[in-house]
């Protein structure tokens, strides 16, 4: 059996560690501590496996071919490749998989009813890269990454990302072969990009999500029609589903806020938060 | 719910300039050979102007890949 020991949700934005210098010092700081905190408490649980909760950026899986939902199988994952290392400032690195476990999840998803898509060949890009960076920065910790398309619409709606969740976390919990096994969800929370509003950060939805996972109050966030988010927080903001399928994994739980930050310069309202029971 | 507003072909050429890992002010005829794309599709793409092109449903991201330089911030 396994045990679920940990569980995490952050941003992600390429320019947390690609540009450092540009946002305000104490907002930078503030922010970075959160990402230290997070590591601490990780390396605390002494984890064996990391399920990330992620998304694409139409890097990888393009418009001919885009999965609802989509289970990492590769060896190994750039987190970043060597491009992406120079644009994030990150030393290019490559992380382990865990192709039989991620091939248990997958087997498990069809007998239950999730029918993953997958990928052998995955080019990380922050949603990886970025949060590892500051929460596992020996790398030594395998990771099966499951991405659920927040960037191309029509996209998976919240309820079904909980849903999947929650199929992660009792997949998590039966595996005969998995171990102790930390959560992290990386996304959000509102960011406007490549739209005619880029740039724009909308701290009061931030803080309302943040509220509700602090509270474990998910029902309302389930609600939240693809207009509403976008409307609120932005098409940057639809990366909650990753943090809502993590939350679905983990029922009950509350987020610990450990720092947020809407720091302009990033187009990010960016968080930090510890999911405990 | 009304389904957003994407065009497939723009979505396309844009992929395939954004996979050259290059960022450009607009695109050029050479670019765009090959592609089929709507007279307003190719003025917005060589023109390089990304509301026009959010508006006829470029996803925002590859927008921003590609036309990053266009972005004041």
């Amino acid at each position: 059996m396994g045990e679920v020991v940990a569980a995490a949700l952050t941003s992600h934005a390429p320019l947390i560690t690609g540009k450092p210098d540009i946002a305000r010092p104490e907002q930078r700081e503030r922010l970075y501590a959160g990402f230290h905190e997070v590591g601490r408490r990780l390396a605390d649980a002494r984890p064996e496996l990391i399920v990330m909760f992620v998304n694409d950026h139409l890097q990888n899986f393009p418009y001919s071919n885009l999965p609802a939902f989509c289970v990492g199988l590769a060896d190994d994952y750039d987190a970043p490749s060597a491009g992406g290392g120079a644009f994030m400032r990150i030393p290019p690195r490559k992380l382990r998989g865990d192709r039989a476990t991620a091939m248990a999840l997958l087997e498990a998803g069809l007998d239950e009813g999730f029918d993953f898509a997958y990928s052998y060949e995955i080019e990380s890009w922050d949603e990886l890269s970025v949060p590892l960076h500051f929460l596992t920065p020996d790398g030594d910790i395998p990771i099966v990454p499951v991405y659920t398309n927040c960037a191309a619409p029509p996209l998976p709606r919240l309820r079904r990302c909980h849903e999947m969740g929650a199929f992660v976390g009792r997949f998590v919990r039966a595996h005969a072969g998995a171990r102790r096994v930390a959560l992290v969800a990386s996304g959000g929370i509102s960011h406007w990009v490549g739209t005619p509003e880029t740039g724009r950060i909308n701290p009061e939805w931030d803080r309302l999500v943040l509220d509700h996972i602090a509270r474990a109050d998910v029902e309302p966030l389930l609600r939240l029609t693809h207009a509403e988010i976008e409307r609120d927080g932005g098409n940057g903001g639809q990366e909650i589903r990753n943090w809502v399928a993590l939350l679905g994994a983990v029922p009950g739980w509350k987020g610990e806020p450990l720092a947020y930050e809407p720091v302009a310069e990033w187009i990010t309202g960016c968080a930090t938060v510890w999911v405990h029971p | 719910m009304t389904a957003p507003t994407v065009s497939y072909a723009l979505n396309k050429v844009l992929t395939a300039v954004a996979r050259q890992h290059t960022m450009k002010p607009a695109l050029t005829d050479d670019d765009l050979t090959g592609h089929t794309l709507s007279g307003p599709e190719r003025a917005a793409l060589k023109a390089g102007d990304i509301d026009a092109l959010y508006r006829l449903g470029a996803n925002p991201y590859l927008i921003r890949r590609v036309f990053r330089a266009r972005f004041k911030i």
